[in-house]
């Protein structure tokens, strides 16, 4: 088995005497994505912020083998840690091309200096790559006020990947996205992981997890219930009863004729 | 020790004016999440309706309680007012829109303040008893104390409002999340209306008692938001009693300060104590504050829907640039001496104003140092020259250096800020160098001013006294004036290519979302210090041709206040262009726009008041009616219809719905 490209071992949060979040272990290997799935407060997105170094945490850290559980959030991106975010974030003031090169480029501060002194429109990065990945190059030059929900959430998730990074966690992509849109996405994160980029996807369209994954994780009160292929953990009773549950029966159904 | 105890409480006084602007400035916080910057200004008005009252300057004199009445009732309407015109309309606006808001309310009404009662200190009649109390054998006013009380008793009064009140409780939730507190039926125009009305007779009540112990002045009662406002910090904008406590401890220490400067181990200069150095402990006050305090203020839950000015491509640079660099040429040679001196003096202002454009409109954050920073540039070249013989150009080369470097000390204090509150400590900060370095009689110009020799390269004058003359013959030369446009022409263009290239593009991502920008691979803290070296570098510029084009350095040209209209009327004409910056710095005292407005419309002597008048209620109006500033307005309408003709094809092929709005 290669070794993993994230690592994140005995990840604990506390939020005041909450505890968010208490020894979770999660790998992400070359090639794989990876879901993270659970009931609403059941700590997905606190874990991305921990492992991205917005939440404090304990634990470790290590992305391709380096740790870097000390660094800050934009240190660690430029480890090759990419996120999205639950609320998009999208950068409003500059067009979907210029938010995809703010984090295409990181260049040194002598670099920097220099190109404030030339004409610095043309060292404008290639971004059309990571918006062709995702189907969306027609966008380049909107701005995201413009943009349906849908195309915005693609335009993040394009932002993520556009620096090239080891992993991507991708939080909710597909919250607010119709059933056809989510299909589509789907497509999209799976070619993208062929072509080599390993994830870690975080989202409640159980669908979409189990369709897309490779291997899933369960959170239930900040800790990890089960884990396993998608269609062993579909059948794991703790994770029936404890996620699903009985409201959302309907869900497993559906996840069962996929 | 006794006389430290008496001192103590003399302090008293003061602090009580401090604690009641700070109360209002809390109020403002908790009702509509704004940092009110015109807080001082309402002691202000305050002060003078019941002074005017009092006096007869209204044909009539009234009894003290009637006035206080009246002045109180008058102070609710003027809440009123403020809330319809400045706070209301902004509800839903960003937190950098708010607080310029109170800016432009604390502009107009020092503005109308001082052209309705004059300049002139007033001796406010006493409301408190005039008895004296004898503390260890010395007689202490009577007043000190009982306004003191009262201003702890107004705390308490407060803090059991929001604790026991239904009213209280409101805010408290609509400061939590203003969406659930209107769905649960709690208006959010109401809650801010009876906060503010709250904050403006308390804090006014205050100003009354307190004017006869502080004096009555329309230019310093303002200023007192400064330590009110690190008191405000201090109480992370929410206890009373903090804010209350904090206030008073600085009252305290003033007066503790004042009596130790009369000791023999103060540190003097020439057999004088060093001025300024209250103004610097409150600086460092503040900064402490914010590090001890943690990293920014208690989020609020607003809506905030619309966002920060939108910023507009910087295209065709050339053509927009020759035409006006032409005429300004032109014109500097051509026409009369005093408008000469104008159009130089709006050129320098101009880049003073690049360096808002900077910080303010790319890297969003609200900094009023840089005039200050400017002087600093320009005694720093002025000593130079005096003091070690050192001229053109290492001279201003050495100053520019130096405030830049002041600059940036000043930007690593606040890093830990986030968002507007910046401004707090860059007031602060513009404070501190006014009273301890301007005022200084060795390092500042003292009361005369500090000479600057013009600039000479190879036995050329390229100064303001340069042999070659306008066409009437007269002074200043042109020459200097020409180079200062060459100047302003390349930092112009400087400022509109940052905008172009990655590093703009870096600071417009942490303007929008520090944390998304964070999570781009974005080092927010290089950014926000390469933004402040950037504007404080430009600042400093500015401060060295000021000085080359007055051939003088004076205090007086650095002054708060100035400063406090500068950012605003950049912000009016539009703090996201480089355009808002030429046509901010033309409207720069000893500009172009003034000299024609004292020349033809107005009387000279209060053309500066009226000026403030101008940008104080501009502002209000471009803020309500458009937002992104006029000059923004027009570019980004242009721009957007430019890049739907382009990408217009491209956005239907993919489906695309097109928003009306942004």
């Amino acid at each position: 088995m290669p070794s993993p490209v994230l690592s994140a071992r005995g990840i604990s949060v506390r939020y005041g005497g909450v505890q968010a979040l208490s020894g979770v272990d999660i790998e992400v290997r070359p090639g794989q994505i990876v879901g993270l799935i659970g009931p609403n407060g059941a700590g997905k997105t606190t874990f991305i912020d921990a492992v991205t170094g917005f939440a404090r945490c304990t634990g470790s850290v290590e992305v391709a083998g380096r740790d870097i559980g000390r660094m800050r959030p934009h240190a660690r991106v430029q480890a090759g840690l990419g996120r999205t975010w639950q609320a998009v974030e999208l950068f409003d003031a500059l067009t979907v091309a210029e938010n995809l090169a703010v984090a295409a480029r990181r260049p040194a501060l002598w670099t920097t200096i220099r190109e404030l002194l030339t004409n610095a429109e043309a060292t404008r990065p290639p971004v059309g790559h990571a918006l062709e990945a995702l189907g969306i190059e027609g966008l380049a030059e909107a701005m995201p006020g413009e943009l349906s929900e849908g195309q915005r959430k693609l335009v993040g998730m394009a932002r993520a990947f556009v620096g090239d990074p080891k992993v991507v966690l991708l939080d909710e992509p597909a919250a607010g996205l119709d059933t056809d849109e989510s299909a589509e996405l789907g497509k999209h994160l799976r070619r993208l992981g062929d072509q080599g980029t390993p994830m870690l996807l975080i989202d409640h369209d159980i669908n979409l997890v189990f369709a897309t994954c490779d291997h899933v994780v369960v959170l239930e009160f900040g800790q990890v219930i089960a884990t396993g292929r998608p269609a062993d953990v579909r059948r794991d009773p703790r994770v029936i009863s404890a996620y699903l549950g009985s409201a959302a029966s309907d869900d497993i159904k559906v996840g069962e004729e996929s | 020790m006794e006389t430290l105890v008496l001192f103590a409480l003399l302090g008293l006084g003061s602090g009580a004016v401090i604690a009641g602007i700070a109360l209002g400035v809390v109020l403002s916080w908790r009702g509509s999440g704004t940092i009110n910057l015109a807080a001082g200004a309402t002691v202000m008005v305050a002060g003078y309706v019941f002074w005017a009252l009092r006096t007869g300057f209204f044909g009539f004199a009234l009894q003290t309680v009637p006035a206080i009445v009246l002045t109180l009732l008058f102070m609710a309407l003027y809440a009123v007012v403020v809330e319809l015109v400045a706070v209301r309309p902004l509800r839903s606006a960003s937190p950098l829109a708010k607080l310029v808001a109170s800016l432009g309310v604390l502009l107009l009404t020092q503005a109308l303040v001082l052209l309705i009662f004059g300049s002139a200190p007033r001796n406010s009649p006493s409301v408190l008893t005039g008895d004296v109390v004898s503390v260890f054998g010395v007689a202490v006013p009577e007043a000190q104390f009982i306004l003191a009380g009262i201003v702890v008793a107004l705390a308490g009064g407060l803090a059991a409002l929001y604790r026991f009140t239904r009213f209280g409780l409101a805010t408290r939730a609509a400061s939590e999340s203003e969406r659930s507190a209107a769905l649960a039926g709690l208006s959010p125009n109401v809650i801010s209306l009876g906060n503010s009305v709250l904050g403006h007779v308390a804090t006014g009540f205050v100003g009354v008692l307190a004017a006869s112990i502080v004096g009555l002045s329309a230019t310093t009662l303002p200023l007192l938001i400064i330590p009110a406002l690190a008191a405000a910090l201090f109480a992370r904008f929410t206890s009373f009693g903090v804010a209350c406590a904090v206030s008073l401890l600085i009252g305290i220490s003033e007066s503790l300060l004042y009596q130790a400067s009369n000791e023999s181990w103060f540190p003097t200069q020439n057999g004088s104590a060093i001025p300024g150095v209250q103004q610097v402990v409150e600086f460092l006050l503040i900064v402490i504050a914010l590090w001890w305090r943690g990293s920014s203020l208690p989020l609020r839950g607003d809506l905030v829907e619309r966002s920060l000015p939108m910023v507009p491509d910087q295209d065709r640079l050339a053509a927009r640039v020759a035409p006006v660099a032409i005429a300004c040429a032109v014109a500097l040679v051509v026409l009369p001496s005093d408008f000469r001196q104008a159009v130089a003096t709006g050129l320098v202002a101009t880049v003073l104003c690049l360096s808002f454009v900077v910080i303010m409109g790319y890297v969003g954050q609200l900094s009023v140092v840089q005039l200050a920073l400017a002087g600093v540039a320009g005694f720093v070249l002025s000593h130079l020259e005096a003091a070690y013989g050192i001229g053109f150009p290492l001279a201003p080369i050495l100053a520019i250096a130096a405030a830049t470097v002041l600059g940036v000390l000043i930007g690593a204090s606040a890093l830990r800020v986030r968002g507007v509150t910046l401004v707090v400590v860059t007031l602060a900060a513009a404070i501190a160098i006014e009273q301890f370095i301007f005022a200084n009689p060795d390092w500042g110009g003292g009361q005369t001013g500090a000479p600057v020799e013009s600039p000479k390269l190879f036995g050329l004058n390229l100064g303001a006294d340069a042999s070659f003359r306008g066409l009437d013959g007269s002074l200043p030369s042109p020459v200097f004036g020409l180079l200062a446009l060459v100047v302003t022409v390349v930092l112009y263009l400087f400022v509109a290519n940052l905008r172009r290239g990655d590093l703009g593009r870096r600071m417009l991502a942490v303007r929008s979302n520090e944390r998304a920008a964070a999570a781009a691979g974005v080092n927010v803290r290089a950014v926000k210090i390469q933004g402040f070296a950037i504007a404080s570098f430009l600042a400093s510029i500015a401060g060295v041709m000021y000085a080359y084009d007055f051939r003088t350095v004076s205090a007086n040209s650095y002054g708060t206040m100035s400063a406090l209209s500068l950012v605003a009327s950049v912000y009016v004409l539009g703090v996201t262009l480089v355009q808002g910056g030429v046509l901010a710095g033309f409207g720069a005292a000893g500009a172009v726009i003034p000299l024609i407005l004292q020349t033809w419309v107005l009387p000279e002597s209060r053309v500066s008041i009226y000026m403030q008048l101008i940008i104080g209620a501009g502002l209000l109006i471009q803020l309500r009616f458009c937002p992104d500033g006029l000059l923004v307005a027009s570019a980004t309408k242009r721009e957007r219809r430019a890049r739907a003709s382009r990408a217009g094809k491209a956005l239907t092929a993919v489906g695309a719905k097109p928003q009306g709005g942004v």
